[in-house]
C-alpha cells in the first residue's frame, strides 16, 4: 500500500473499534436508551386496510381510559402543517403533496390515521385499540398489472391513472444500433418487493424546553438535518405575509439571510446554472398548491426564531430506510409540541415491516442488441417500479430512473442505449433507498448478458470479456455521460476474479452433484458504482445536482490541544468513529486517542442533505476529515515553526511531538502550541486552531468496482439452495481499515442472499401484506449465510484522497451473481429474483406450479 | 408490541389452578413456557382476560422415561427433554424432534405439553405424539380424562381441551426394541416451523418391516397420518424400494396448504421426499442400511 | 390490571420491583431497572436482541413476564464484565471486530457465553447452529463466528465462559 501518511500509520490496518468498548459492555445508546424522565409514550392507530375512505373517527372512548394523555385524529394533528413537498423532480414526473397523517383516505395497511399519546406505550396501544374508525372500502391496488389497468381505481387523483412518471431517455442511435445488429434477445425480469430491515425500528423522542420550547428530538435518522427543517418548515402555521413582515423587521437576520444567499449562489453557480426547471414546472402544472406551500414555509423558516436540534448517538443499522424523513416524525414533534411535554414513539417490527421502508419491487423488459460473435450493440430498457403509496422525502422511487440511466450498461460498450422509466403508484408501503439503490441495473444486465450468452451459445465469461471496458479506456466517457477515469476497474476485477476460479474444481463439483440429484452452478456478477463518482455524474443524473452532494467537515484543536473533529456523517454500523480517528491521527502524526470525533447532533455539525447514504462514509466523509486536518495542521505548523524558530518544513509530528527533524527532545506537546495561540489570543477555551469545508472529492476519480462469483448447490429433491462458494473481487481504492470494509462487503453479500433466496415483502394483488412479523419476512441467519471470499485490489489515482465507497457494493454484486448461478446450474434463464425453494423445484420441472 | 392487560394468577397448586380454570373458563390462558402465548399477546391477537401461570405446580415437573413407557408433565421444558438421557433411551423420537424446536433459548422456556396444546400444525411435538400414540392426560375439577392422541388435535390451533381442563401430562408407549424412528423436516430457514415435516417409526423383524408410523407436520390443519402409505410398508424389507412406494402414496393422499413459503404442490412433493430421508434415517438408527 | 411483587437477582444484584403482570421481562430490565443493554429488535421472539441468561441458561426476555422471571437469576450484557475488565467473550467480539452497528450484539454475547459454557470447543458448524436464534442484518455473521472462535482460544488459556457472580 501505498497511501501517503504522516505518523504511526494507522490507515491500512484493521484497527479494533472505538465504538466496540461500549456496544459490547451494554453500554451503546440507542434511540429507545434516551427514556426522558415522565417522557409520554405514543402509539398509532393505523389502517387495517388498503384503500380506503375514512369517513369517520371517535376517539372519545380512548380518551377516556386511565393514563391517555392525549387522541388526536389524523385530521386534527395534520391541521396548521404543510405537506411533504417533491423534492427530486424528474422530468416527465408527478409527485403528489400530502399531510403527514392520512385524513381523508388511507393508502396502504399500516397508514397513521390517529394517534395516542399515554403514560407508557402499552397504555397508548390499549387506547389505540379504543380509537373507532370508519373506512369506506376501496379496491386495493397490489401490482404494478393492476396499477396499470384500465379501470383500476387511482391512488392520486391529480396523477395520470396511477402513473407518477413516464419518461424516456436515449443514448446513442438506438433504432440504427438495433437494426444493424445481428439479433436482439429480449427477456423480461421481475423483482420483488425487500425490505431493509435494520435490526433497531426507527424512532423519535421529541424533549420540549418547557421555558423556550425548543425541541431537542433523539432520532435514528440518518439525515438529521434534512428532519430538522422538515420539522421546522412543515410546522409553519402562519400565514406568508406575517413571516415576511416578522422577517423583514430583523434587520439582523435579513442581512444574513441576503449574504447567505449570494454565497450559496455564488459557491453553486456552475451547478444552479445547469438545472433543467422544466420538471418542475410540469410538477406545478398539476398540483399548483406546491407555491403555496413552499412559500409559507420558506418564509415561515426565515421568521423563526429558532429551530429544532436533531441528535442520536448510535443507530442500530439503517441501509436506506433511515434517510428519509419518517411520517411519524411530523405527528410526533407536533404532539409534544402541543403537549409542551416529552413524547417519544419506538416503531415496533409490525410497523416498521408496514412501512418503515421497502424497495426493488420493479419490473424490466430488456432488449440486448448484439452482434453473432458476442459484441453487444445496443441495450433497450422498458423499466416500472412498484413505488407503493406515498413517495419518500427527501428520496424515494423517484431517483430511481436518474441512477439505472447513467449505470445500466454498466462497464461494458455499446454503441445505443434506450431506457423507459415509469413510476407507479400502489398501495403498499414507501419505497425507500435500499442499499446499492440502483442494484437492479445490475441484476438487469449481467442477467441479460447470461441469456444472450445462452442464445449465441457462448460462455457467460466470454461475453463479459469481449465488451468490458478496460484501463486503456480511461480518459474517455461513457456513453451515458460521467467520466471514465484510472479508478473505473472492473476488468481487473473480473480477470482477478477468473484467476481464482479453478474450473476444473466447478466442473467436478457440478459433476458430483448429478450424482446426489443436486445441481450446482456458477454465476458472475460485475459492476462500477460511483463512491463518489466524478464530478460529472451528478450532473448525468440530474443537471446540477451535484451541489447537493457536497461533504461538510471541520477540524480544529482546541485551546488544550485537543483534536476535536466534527462531521456531518451519522454512523449506524459502519464504524465512523474508528476509521475517522485512524486518517485523523495519521495525518495530525498523533495516537487515535488524542483525536475526538463528533456526530450526530445538527447544532455542531454541518448542513448536509444526505448525510450518511450512498457510501459517501469513506470518500467524502473521511476525506474531508482529511483535507480539515491537513489545514489545520498547517496552522498548528506555523505556530510551532515560530516557536522552535525553524523552518515549518522542518517540522515533523510523530506520536504528538512537534518537533524539529531529527531533534524529538526538544518538541513540543498540541498543548504547548495551541496554549501559546491562547495565550497570544486570550481565548483559553474552545478551539484556537479551526478550518472548515465543503469537499466534493477530488479529480474525477471515485468509481468502486467489483466483480462476485456464486457458486449454488441445488438439492432438486427440496429446492433448497446452498452457496458452498462465494467470492467478491472489489475495488475501492485504498482500504483505511480492512477488517471494516471486509464487514460492509459480506454485509452487503449477506442481504443479498435474503433477497433472493429467503426475504419478500409479499402484498397480495389487492395490497393486503402478509409479511408483518419475522415469522413471515425471513431475514437469513448464520446459517443460510456462506463464508464469504473477499480479494481486495487498491487501485490508486493521482488525487490526493483515494479512498472510495464500500457500503453499497455487496448488495449490488449478489442478486445478480445468484441468479445466474441458479439459471447455471438448471440450465435455464430465471427471469425472477425471488427464488424460494418451491419457485427453485417449479423452474427445475420438478413440480408444477399450483 | 406491548401485552394487552389481563389479571395474572400464580396457582401453587394443580388443584388451584383447575378451579382458576372452572371459575374462568374462555376467558382464561394457561402459561407455562410461554413461548407460544406471549407472541400471540404481544401482536395483540389473543386478549385473555385472565392468565393462569402454572410455572410454579410441583405436580407438572415430571419427567419420567422407562422401558414401560414414558410420561411429560407439563413443566418439562424442550432444553429438559433434549438433555435427558433417559428420553434419548425409552423415546427416541421426542428426543430425534428437540434440536429442530425453535432455538436454545426458546427450548430453555417452552415446554414439550404446550407446544402440543397449543396446536400449531407446523409443530414437531404433535405429529410425534401421533406417530407415537401418545395418550393426552386432560385433567379438571371434574376429574381426568385420558385422550388419544388420534383424537386430540381438531384444527388449527384447536384440540379435544374443553375450556376448564389442563393438559397436565403426556403419556408415551413402551418404545420398541426393534424400531427405529426419526424426525425430519425441512423448513424455509434453519429451525423455522416446518413447511412439513416427519415423524416416522418403523419396526423391523427378521429383515421385513412389522409396523410403521408415519405422522407429518404442516402438511395439513393437523398432524396426519397416512395409513396407507404406512401399510405399503409392512412386510417389506426396510430398504429404498419400499421407502419410495411409501413415498410416492404420502404425496398422492397429503392436501397440504399453500402459502407464501411454499406451494401445496411443493409440499406434497418434499413430503415424498421426507418420506425416503425419514424412513432410511430411521433404519440407520437400528444399524438397516437402506 | 393487576400488580405483582417480583425479586430477581440481575447481574449479581437482587431487587424487588411491582410491576404489572402484563409487562415483560425485557421491558422491567430496560425500563425500571435501567439497564438499557438488552435490545427489542422484534419483540415476538425471532431476532433475539433480548437474550439474556435466565439461571445460566440463555431466554428471549421479550418472550417472559417480569413476574414469571421472580426468584430467578438473570444475567445481562451488562453483567459480562468483571468491572472495567471485559469478560473474554467480549474481548474476543472486540478482538474479531464481530459486529457493526451492534443492536443485535448483546443477544448474540449472551447466546455465545452460554454455548461455551455448555461446549468449551464447538465447530463452526455448532457456532452456526447455535447463533442461528439471533439474527444480525449488517455482518453476514462471518465476522461474529470468528468472534465466538476467538473466544474459544482465549478460554482456553483463561478458564471457562460463566459469569462472575
Amino acid at each position: 500500500m501505498s497511501i501517503q501518511t504522516s505518523g504511526l500509520g494507522f490507515v491500512g490496518q484493521s484497527v479494533a473499534r472505538i465504538e466496540d468498548d461500549r456496544f459490547l459492555v451494554g453500554k451503546g445508546h440507542f434511540v429507545a436508551d434516551v427514556q426522558p424522565e415522565g417522557g409520554l409514550h405514543a402509539a398509532f392507530v393505523r389502517s387495517p386496510f388498503p384503500h380506503a375512505t375514512i369517513t369517520a373517527i371517535d376517539t372519545s372512548e380512548a380518551r377516556r381510559l386511565a393514563g391517555v394523555v392525549a387522541v388526536y385524529s389524523g385530521a386534527e394533528l395534520n391541521e396548521g402543517t404543510h405537506p411533504f413537498v417533491p423534492f427530486v423532480a424528474s422530468p416527465g414526473s408527478y409527485s403528489p403533496l400530502y399531510k403527514p397523517m392520512a385524513d381523508e383516505k388511507v393508502r396502504h395497511i399500516g397508514d397513521p390515521v390517529a394517534l395516542v399519546v399515554a403514560e407508557s406505550r402499552r397504555v397508548a396501544e390499549d387506547a389505540a385499540e379504543l380509537v373507532i374508525v370508519d373506512y369506506d372500502l376501496l379496491e386495493g391496488v397490489g401490482s404494478i398489472d393492476k396499477a396499470l389497468a384500465p379501470g383500476t381505481p387511482q391512488l392520486w387523483e391529480r396523477a395520470d391513472g396511477n402513473t407518477l412518471h413516464d419518461h424516456t431517455d436515449t443514448y446513442g442511435d438506438v433504432d440504427a444500433v438495433f437494426a444493424a445488429a445481428d439479433r436482439v434477445v429480449t427477456l423480461t425480469l421481475d423483482s420483488h418487493r425487500q425490505a431493509n430491515q435494520p435490526m433497531e425500528t426507527r424512532g423519535t423522542v421529541v424533549e420540549v424546553d418547557p421555558a423556550t420550547g425548543h425541541l431537542t428530538i433523539h432520532n435514528t435518522s440518518q439525515g438529521p438535518h434534512v428532519l430538522k427543517w422538515a420539522i421546522a418548515a412543515q410546522t409553519v402555521s402562519q400565514g406568508q405575509l406575517r413571516s415576511l413582515w416578522q422577517f423583514l423587521r430583523n434587520t439582523q437576520r435579513r442581512k444574513a439571510f441576503f449574504a447567505a444567499a449570494k454565497e450559496f449562489r455564488r459557491s453553486n453557480a456552475a451547478d444552479l446554472k445547469k438545472q433543467d426547471n422544466a420538471a418542475m414546472k410540469g410538477q406545478l402544472k398539476k398540483d399548483r398548491s406546491l407555491l403555496k406551500h413552499l412559500g409559507q414555509m420558506g418564509l415561515g423558516l426565515l421568521a423563526k426564531d429558532d429551530y429544532p436540534t436533531v441528535t442520536s448517538v448510535d443507530i442500530g443499522g439503517g441501509f436506506g430506510s433511515k434517510g428519509p424523513v419518517a411520517r411519524e416524525d411530523l405527528p410526533i414533534a407536533i404532539a409534544a409540541m402541543r403537549l409542551g411535554k416529552t413524547v417519544q414513539w419506538i416503531e415496533d417490527r409490525v410497523e416498521n415491516l408496514s412501512d418503515g421502508g421497502q424497495a426493488r419491487e420493479e419490473r424490466f423488459d430488456v432488449e440486448m442488441a448484439v452482434n453473432e460473435d458476442g459484441t453487444m450493440k445496443g441495450m433497450r430498457v422498458d423499466a416500472i417500479v412498484d413505488a407503493g403509496a406515498y413517495p419518500s422525502f427527501p428520496f424515494g422511487a423517484h431517483v430511481l430512473p436518474g441512477m439505472w440511466k447513467v449505470y445500466m450498461p454498466g462497464p461494458y460498450h455499446v454503441e445505443a442505449f434506450q431506457l423507459r422509466t415509469r413510476v407507479v403508484a400502489t398501495n403498499k408501503g414507501r419505497v425507500v433507498p435500499y442499499r446499492g439503490p440502483w442494484a437492479n441495473e445490475t441484476f438487469v444486465r449481467e442477467r441479460a448478458i447470461d441469456a444472450v450468452a445462452a442464445e449465441l451459445g457462448m460462455t457467460a465469461a466470454d461475453v463479459r470479456a469481449k465488451n468490458m471496458m478496460t484501463e486503456h479506456d480511461a480518459p474517455s466517457h461513457f456513453l451515458t455521460g460521467p467520466t471514465i477515469d484510472e479508478t473505473m476497474s472492473t476488468r481487473k476485477t473480473f480477470d482477478r476474479a477468473l484467476e481464482m476460479i479453478d474450473g476444473d474444481e466447478i466442473a467436478q463439483m457440478k459433476a458430483d452433484a448429478k450424482a446426489r440429484n443436486h445441481r450446482v452452478g456458477l454465476g458472475i456478477a460485475s459492476y462500477h458504482e460511483a463512491a463518489p463518482g466524478p464530478p460529472d455524474f451528478a450532473d448525468a443524473m440530474s443537471p446540477g445536482a451535484g451541489m447537493l452532494t457536497k461533504e461538510d467537515g471541520r477540524a480544529t484543536v482546541e485551546a488544550d490541544g485537543r483534536i476535536v473533529m466534527y462531521t456531518s456523517q451519522v454512523p449506524h454500523g459502519q464504524s465512523h468513529q474508528t476509521t475517522y480517528k485512524q486518517v485523523v491521527a495519521d495525518e495530525f502524526g498523533v495516537s487515535m486517542d488524542d483525536v475526538e470525533i463528533n456526530w450526530g447532533n445538527t447544532d455542531k455539525s454541518q448542513f448536509s442533505f444526505i448525510g450518511t447514504g450512498g457510501s459517501r462514509g469513506g470518500p467524502l466523509g473521511a476525506g474531508v476529515m482529511r483535507k480539515t486536518a491537513r489545514q489545520v495542521k498547517n496552522q498548528m505548523l506555523e505556530v510551532a515553526a515560530d516557536m522552535l524558530e525553524a523552518s515549518k518544513d522542518d517540522i515533523q509530528i510523530l506520536d504528538g511531538n512537534i518537533h524539529v527533524s531529527g531533534v524529538p527532545a526538544h518538541g513540543l506537546s498540541f498543548a504547548d502550541v495551541a496554549g501559546e495561540v491562547a495565550k497570544r489570543t486570550g481565548v483559553a477555551l474552545g478551539p484556537v486552531f479551526s478550518h472548515a469545508e465543503k469537499y466534493e472529492g477530488v479529480g474525477n476519480g471515485g468509481w468502486s468496482c467489483a466483480t462476485h462469483v456464486a457458486v449454488v448447490d441445488i438439492d432438486l429433491d427440496t429446492g433448497k439452495v446452498e452457496i458452498p462458494k462465494y467470492l467478491v473481487v472489489e475495488d475501492c481504492g485504498p482500504i483505511i481499515n480492512p477488517a471494516i470494509v471486509d464487514g460492509q462487503v459480506r454485509g452487503g453479500v449477506a442481504q443479498g442472499i435474503g433477497a433472493v433466496f429467503y426475504e419478500n415483502t409479499y402484498y397480495d394483488d389487492d395490497a393486503n401484506l402478509l409479511t408483518t412479523t419475522y415469522m413471515d419476512y425471513l431475514i437469513p441467519t448464520a446459517m443460510e449465510i456462506p463464508e464469504i471470499e473477499i480479494e481486495h485490489l487498491e487501485t490508486l489515482t493521482k488525487g490526493e484522497n483515494d479512498f472510495r465507497g464500500v457500503g453499497e457494493g455487496g448488495m449490488i454484486g449478489a442478486p445478480a451473481a445468484l441468479t445466474n448461478a441458479v439459471s447455471d446450474a438448471l440450465g435455464i434463464q430465471v427471469t425472477e429474483q425471488y427464488l424460494p425453494p418451491s419457485r427453485i423445484l417449479e423452474l427445475a420441472g420438478v413440480i408444477d406450479p399450483d | 408490541m406491548k401485552n394487552p392487560p389481563f389479571i395474572y394468577h400464580r396457582p401453587e397448586s394443580l388443584a388451584e389452578a383447575l378451579a382458576l380454570l372452572a371459575e374462568f373458563g374462555d376467558d382464561a390462558k394457561i402459561l407455562a413456557g410461554g413461548q407460544s402465548l406471549l407472541p400471540v399477546m404481544a401482536l395483540r391477537l389473543g386478549r385473555p382476560d385472565h392468565v393462569v401461570d402454572i410455572g410454579r405446580i410441583p405436580e407438572l415437573l415430571t419427567l419420567d422415561a422407562g422401558p414401560s413407557g414414558t410420561t411429560i408433565g407439563a413443566l418439562v421444558r424442550h432444553a429438559e427433554a433434549e438433555r435427558s438421557a433417559a428420553i434419548a433411551t425409552h423415546a427416541p423420537l421426542v428426543a430425534a424432534a428437540a434440536p429442530h424446536i425453535g432455538h436454545r433459548a426458546i427450548r430453555t422456556r417452552g415446554t414439550l405439553v404446550g407446544s402440543v396444546a397449543h396446536a400449531d400444525p407446523a409443530a414437531e411435538m404433535p405429529a410425534v405424539c401421533l406417530a407415537l400414540g401418545a395418550t393426552m392426560v386432560a385433567a379438571s375439577v371434574g376429574g381426568t380424562r385420558l385422550i388419544d392422541a388420534a383424537d386430540f388435535h381438531e384444527g388449527y390451533l384447536t384440540t379435544a381441551l374443553e375450556p376448564n381442563e389442563i393438559l397436565t401430562e403426556i403419556r408415551l408407549p413402551a418404545w420398541p426394541d426393534d424400531a427405529g424412528g426419526a424426525v425430519v423436516e425441512i423448513s424455509r430457514r434453519h429451525a423455522d416451523y416446518a413447511l412439513v415435516g416427519l415423524a416416522c417409526i418403523i419396526e423391523v423383524g427378521d429383515g421385513s418391516i412389522t409396523g410403521a408410523a408415519l405422522a407429518f407436520f404442516g402438511a395439513d390443519s393437523t398432524p396426519v397420518r397416512v395409513a396407507d402409505a404406512e401399510a405399503v410398508l409392512v412386510g417389506r424389507p426396510p430398504a429404498e424400494s419400499a421407502f419410495a412406494a411409501a413415498a410416492e402414496i404420502v404425496s398422492a393422499r397429503l392436501d397440504p396448504p399453500s402459502d407464501i413459503h411454499g406451494t401445496a404442490n411443493y409440499r406434497k412433493h418434499i413430503a415424498g421426499v421426507l418420506t425416503r430421508r425419514g424412513l432410511a434415517e430411521a433404519a440407520a438408527t437400528i444399524g438397516v442400511t437402506a | 390490571m393487576s400488580t405483582e411483587q417480583v425479586n430477581v437477582t440481575i447481574n449479581g444484584l437482587s431487587h424487588s420491583l411491582d410491576v404489572e403482570a402484563r409487562r415483560t421481562l425485557a421491558d422491567v430490565i430496560r425500563e425500571d431497572v435501567g439497564l438499557t443493554g438488552t435490545h427489542l429488535g422484534c419483540e415476538h421472539g425471532v431476532c433475539g436482541a433480548c437474550t439474556i441468561l435466565l439461571d445460566g441458561q440463555p431466554a428471549r426476555a421479550c418472550l417472559m413476564l417480569a413476574v414469571q422471571a421472580d426468584g430467578a437469576e438473570i444475567t445481562t450484557i451488562e453483567g459480562l464484565a468483571d468491572g472495567d475488565e471485559m469478560h473474554p467473550v467480549q474481548r474476543a467480539m472486540k478482538e474479531a471486530m464481530a459486529f457493526q452497528c451492534a443492536f443485535c450484539a448483546p443477544g448474540f454475547l449472551m447466546s455465545t457465553v452460554a454455548l461455551l459454557e455448555e461446549n468449551p470447543n464447538p465447530s463452526a458448524e455448532e457456532i452456526r447452529k447455535e447463533l442461528s436464534g439471533n439474527l444480525c442484518r449488517c455482518t453476514g455473521y462471518q465476522s461474529i463466528v470468528a468472534g465466538v472462535e476467538t473466544a474459544v482460544r482465549l478460554l482456553s488459556s483463561t478458564g471457562t465462559a460463566g459469569v462472575n457472580q
